[in-house]
């Protein structure tokens, strides 16, 4: 498979910034690292199936979310509420569709499953280890976040 | 579909063939629990004719219970070897309600799974789906299997 999976992730996070939220974002260089530990933060996670398997998944530091959910449902937010979580929810499903249709073009089809929304203190996110996985983070005035894209090598 | 006997069956059917641990199900829970206090949730998501996710949720006492059992070894602690122990067991529940969504002629495909661990933390479905819950009794404890579901 010929994709470039960094490029995909940040021409669709850029995308969805650009047009939904209209906040200027910065992406940084895809880590070399896995990350599995968060604290104080919010992680929207959504599978997807079809010619290749996987799961995307946004994790957000509370106050990455707060600003994100303040600027695009122009409201006040202080506390880890349902629309945090929608938000953190639907920036998934946003940024998996623009990586969808990026897949399309390379004749790759997946249909996506519903979004998960993590929240929490401290945990830890695990699972496929033997994935592909592609950690780009981004940079906004409120701090940074990660995009994650685990692939399945196709069957 | 019959949510609650699928998951139900399915969930039998693991313990009894893979994990080797007697269960007992409860009655489906009214409402949805999200919030998780010291433990370990697999997920796994379904995509195609139908969408949603699968997850089970187990205090980790009990996931230490489960992978003991699974993988014959004493565990301690909740390592790498729990939480992928939990993230197979959702792959595995997935695996069987992918049978019967196609057998009812809903073809759908499984996500990769994936395993959550912490000390407090919450998970939440956004989709306005229809969900069932069921709590499993093992000798350990109590555990939830979760299935939420809509139609594309």
């Amino acid at each position: 498979m010929n994709l470039d999976l960094q490029q995909q992730i940040i021409d669709s996070t850029q995308s969805v910034f650009d047009t939904m939220l209209m906040m200027p974002l910065t992406p940084g260089i895809t880590l070399t690292e896995k990350v599995y530990n968060f604290k104080d933060s919010i992680s929207g996670m959504l599978g997807f199936a079809g010619d290749i398997q996987g799961m995307l998944t946004i994790h957000c530091p509370q106050d990455v979310a707060f600003a994100i959910t303040s600027t695009l449902l122009g409201i006040d937010v202080d506390e880890v509420d349902d629309d945090v979580k929608d938000t953190v929810g639907e920036m998934a499903n946003m940024i998996l569709g623009g990586i969808k249709d990026g897949f399309v073009e390379h004749g790759v089809q997946i249909n996506l499953a519903v979004p998960t929304i993590l929240a929490g203190r401290s945990y830890r996110v695990s699972g496929m280890d033997d994935a592909l996985w592609t950690t780009v983070p981004f940079y906004l005035d409120e701090g940074e976040f990660l995009v994650e894209l685990k692939l399945k090598a196709p069957k | 579909m019959n949510l609650l006997q699928s998951i139900t069956d399915a969930t039998n059917e693991i313990f009894e063939t893979m994990i080797m641990l007697d269960i007992t199900a409860g009655d489906p829970l009214e409402k949805s629990v999200n919030s998780f206090k010291c433990s370990v949730s697999g997920v796994i998501g379904l995509a195609g004719a139908c969408k949603g996710m699968i997850a089970i949720h187990t205090p980790d006492t009990v996931a230490k219970a489960i992978t003991g059992s699974f993988l014959g070894m004493e565990v301690e602690e909740v390592d790498d070897d729990v939480t992928d122990a939990i993230g197979e067991l959702a792959n595995m529940l997935g695996g069987s309600i992918k049978i019967v969504l196609d057998s009812a002629g809903k073809d759908v495909t499984l996500s990769i799974p994936s395993c959550i661990h912490g000390e407090e933390y919450s998970m939440d479905c956004v989709a306005d789906a229809d969900w069932v819950v069921v709590p499993f009794t093992i000798d350990a404890g109590q555990f939830l299997v979760e299935l939420q579901i809509k139609n594309s």
